[in-house]
């Protein structure tokens, strides 16, 4: 038994050794995000539908989605409108969400710093399961933005995001 | 011929009727709610084809410990205890299918802890709210109340 386990656990390392992967960068663009006004003080939503055309993505660097080992959001950042500033904001939280994927949180950033017409959130940790949502036709950028007061107008916002993929090769 | 015709048609007609009215029957749920312990107010929304809660109300939004508002300092992640607790997603991902919401979760602030959930709809203005580690026969239901804006 002992010289079976001595055999195996070199067998397991040189396997290990031999599973190479590569780490790919996929950067989302543009994504448009509303909040439709009337907008209150506390929690209000935006919402930005995105098509992510990972298969696509992923042919042209000559690899497919059965090579996708996982998938992490590594950077969220939005761009508010010209007319106004962070300083209205006092929280935002950050979701994906799709048909046929869990809702996940990914990002947040508390405080919100004020007087800022970029902000870049700080992203989770643990996500799980991320290539779901990728793999998708569609899916939805959830942002939850507490605001410091009543705004009457929507609030449209531009999201970039990027996902560190890992590829089997 | 043109008695298949009409047959077809009525078929047809039914079944958009039904989706409609299953669809409405879905909208039921989005407002906002109470739980029992009256501690926080939760908005229900549609997101896609899906329902989800985020807290906007509470009681104590202040930390008596860090006379700060309120965040998620038992989650497990720890990258994620400064997710303010208003606003906070507490439940997610509800189809509505047979008179019920179901393969949700409910997330407790307070134990940090994730369960699964199931609703249904008492009366137009209470909910059944049923959380459950694995079997539903071993779970908890609280009773939500629907709060109406003046």
């Amino acid at each position: 038994m002992k010289a079976l386990l001595l055999f195996l656990f070199p067998c397991a390392l040189i396997l290990a050794a031999c599973s190479s992967s590569e780490v790919l960068s996929f950067t989302t663009g543009e994504v448009p995000l509303l909040a439709s006004g009337p907008l209150m003080e506390g929690s209000n939503t935006a919402q930005g539908e995105y098509q992510p055309a990972l298969e696509q993505w992923l042919r042209s660097k000559g690899a497919s989605m059965a090579d996708v080992r996982e998938a992490k959001l590594v950077k969220a950042s939005f761009m508010l409108p010209d007319s106004m500033n962070s300083s209205l904001m006092s929280e935002i939280t950050l979701h994906l969400a799709a048909e046929k994927a869990d809702m996940q949180k990914v990002g947040v950033l508390n405080p919100v710093p004020e007087g800022q017409t970029g902000l870049v959130l700080q992203t989770a940790q643990e996500q799980k399961n991320i290539a779901d949502f990728l793999r998708q036709p569609s899916m939805t950028f959830v942002a939850d933005i507490n605001l410091k007061k009543d705004t009457l107008p929507d609030l449209h916002l531009k999201g970039m995001f990027e996902f560190q993929i890992t590829l089997n090769r | 011929m043109y008695m298949k015709s009409l047959w077809l048609l009525c078929g047809l007609m039914a079944t958009m009727l039904t989706t409609a009215s299953a669809q409405d029957n879905g909208d039921q749920l989005i407002g906002l709610w109470e739980p029992s312990n009256g501690k926080a107010r939760v908005k229900v929304e549609k997101i896609g084809s899906k329902y989800y809660g985020k807290i906007v109300w509470l009681r104590e939004p202040i930390d008596p410990q860090t006379k700060q508002p309120k965040v998620d300092k038992n989650n497990p992640d720890e990258s994620m205890r400064s997710v303010p607790l208003k606003g906070y997603r507490m439940l997610k991902d509800f189809v509505f299918k047979s008179g019920e919401w179901t393969d949700g979760s409910i997330y407790d602030p307070e134990s940090g802890s994730t369960y699964s959930c199931v609703i249904k709809v008492k009366d137009e203005n209470t909910l059944d709210i049923r959380g459950y580690v694995g079997v539903k026969a071993l779970g908890r239901t609280d009773v939500w109340k629907r709060v109406k804006l003046k």
